[in-house]
């Protein structure tokens, strides 16, 4: 059960930096992109009347966050956002979905994906704050209700980036955890596919979804 | 004679029995709450006993799991043997032990909860068990993670190798690792625990609600478990932090006061975020036209409630880092 601590990585010396990549993670990551982008060619390459499966998934996806979108940020923005929501979660789902496949694993198994994708996400929701409720307002935020008040909720702001980032990474890299373990333990024999129905497809779908939402509500938080 | 194999033997045997005695203290509680309203659902309807006793199965065996990842972490404590290499197996072996049994409690209980609303809702509104049933799997499942995070540590703690830390103030690492993520998931578990058993009630009242209730409990239960996280963020950092050996009792007493900070900070906001999640569903179910409005307020709530929590966590990261 060394596969627990075990980190496939190479060590690369750039201009004096110690620069670490993990193998592993960047070939999932890749897979992953790849597995997304043929899917919106064969979704948009024949569109028509009568859709093809490829292109009534499609739909679905992108009608249904679209009124999501549309219910958290109103009319106006919903143009600009829903792309990024609705991309954030075939990504990340895609991403959960692929330690089911046996030799591929999670890369949201690894810390490094989901702290860049809450970063991105904390990054976009302050810029699009500063840019529509300007400067003065958007600092004028943080000293509420008292100007005392403003260390606190700088840090509360920045526990959100740690929360929604470890909670990802928590529950993937626990499901992927004990459908080792247990499969150690019983040989693989029978409950190894049900653990793996149950994390893989139930929790990574939650899981996808709850990162996605709270990325929209923190973005609605800033902009309103 | 005690040398350090007799230690980790004895420690694993310790930490063996913490983990699942503890570990079977929430499960069996949440379990008799569903057991217990679905005996009352019957009452109003017997006819419908095979739909309850299916529902209730399957909510308890959501609410069991809990307690089976803490058997699976006792077993391996009792039936694995480390190379006794350095005495800081046995000190993780009781983290092990603590972190895995401490936070099965509030999970176990949480998940207890929708499952028990789950049986009355299907006997309330029968034509539409299929929705309650959907809310109950998704609430109690979510129920799990702050379970998952304590047997997440457990395992690191079972696993690594810790021959390159100095025992001297390892242990205390170890240990405070335990506590933090077992104490901090007590918190949240019950927390969540209360908020899905409101979504599953209001869903259960008002299945045309259903999409927007379940939204809106998606997110108040993912947020209710910060703290859950603020306590597993601790204990990765007690583990992986490089530690300087220092026999001075200061340094270890600095290591394990942050794991106990962020561990018992962990558990009232834990409770309270679950309280407001709770209302929040509880009124969308009832108002859906409403959802924009609830869903802000709850959020803006819940960033208060969660304050004295991110106390305990600065605290505990100053103790980590800075002293």
């Amino acid at each position: 059960m060394e596969e627990i601590s075990h980190i496939p990585q190479i060590t690369l010396n750039l201009l004096g930096f110690n620069l670490v990549f993990n193998i592993e993670t960047i070939v999932m990551t890749w897979i992953v992109m790849g597995i997304l982008i043929t899917f919106g060619f064969l979704a948009t390459r024949k569109i028509a009347f009568v859709p093809n499966p490829f292109q009534v998934v499609g739909e679905l996806l992108v009608s249904s966050f679209y009124d999501l979108t549309k219910d958290a940020l109103g009319e106006d923005m919903v143009k600009k956002y829903f792309p990024l929501i609705c991309s954030l979660f075939m990504f990340l789902l895609l991403s959960d979905w692929l330690g089911i496949i046996p030799m591929l694993s999670e890369p949201t198994k690894d810390l490094n994906t989901p702290l860049s994708l809450g970063i991105m996400g904390f990054c976009i929701a302050h810029y699009s704050g500063i840019k529509v409720k300007g400067i003065k307002q958007y600092v004028k935020g943080y000293c509420e209700p008292i100007i005392f008040m403003a260390p606190l909720n700088l840090i509360g702001e920045l526990a959100k980036v740690i929360s929604i980032s470890f909670r990802l990474f928590g529950n993937i890299m626990g499901g992927a955890i004990i459908i080792l373990v247990v499969s150690h333990l019983v040989y693989s024999l029978i409950l190894p596919p049900l653990l793996v129905f149950f994390f893989g497809l139930f929790v990574g779908t939650i899981q996808a979804f709850v990162f996605t939402m709270l990325t929209l509500v923190y973005i609605s938080l800033q902009v309103k | 004679m005690l040398n350090t194999a007799t230690y980790i033997s004895a420690s694993s045997f310790l930490g063996a029995a913490l983990a699942i005695g503890f570990g079977a203290i929430g499960a069996a509680v949440g379990e008799g709450y569903a057991a217990g309203l679905a005996n009352q659902a019957l009452s109003f309807r017997p006819e419908k006993s095979g739909d309850v006793l299916k529902n209730m199965l399957v909510g308890q065996a959501i609410a069991e799991s809990a307690a089976i990842f803490a058997l699976v972490v006792a077993i391996l404590l009792l039936f694995s043997t480390p190379q006794p290499k350095t005495v800081l197996i046995a000190w993780a072996a009781i983290g092990a032990g603590l972190s895995m049994g401490l936070s099965a409690i509030g999970s176990g209980v949480g998940a207890g909860l929708p499952a028990g609303s789950a049986c009355v809702g299907i006997v309330r509104q029968p034509q539409n068990a299929n929705k309650v049933l959907t809310t109950m799997l998704i609430g109690s499942a979510v129920c799990q993670t702050p379970a998952i995070f304590g047997m997440v540590i457990a395992f690191l703690l079972l696993f690594l190798d810790f021959s390159n830390m100095p025992v001297y103030p390892g242990w205390a690492a170890l240990l405070g690792a335990g506590l933090a993520t077992g104490l901090a998931a007590g918190g949240p578990g019950v927390g969540n625990g209360l908020t899905s058993r409101e979504a599953v009630t209001g869903v259960a009242r008002n299945p045309e609600a259903g999409t927007e209730t379940n939204r809106v409990m998606l997110i108040g239960l993912s947020v209710g478990q910060s703290t859950a996280i603020y306590g597993f963020l601790i204990s990765l950092l007690l583990v992986f932090t490089g530690l300087e050996k220092s026999t001075s009792l200061s340094d270890s007493f600095r290591l394990l006061g942050a794991g106990l900070s962020s561990g018992f900070g962990g558990i009232g906001p834990g409770v309270g975020l679950g309280v407001v999640a709770a209302y929040a569903c509880k009124w969308v179910a009832r108002r859906p036209e409403a959802t924009g409005i609830l869903t802000r307020t709850m959020l803006v709530g819940m960033a208060v409630t969660e304050s004295t929590s991110i106390y305990a966590l600065i605290v505990a990261l100053l103790l980590v880092i800075v002293f």
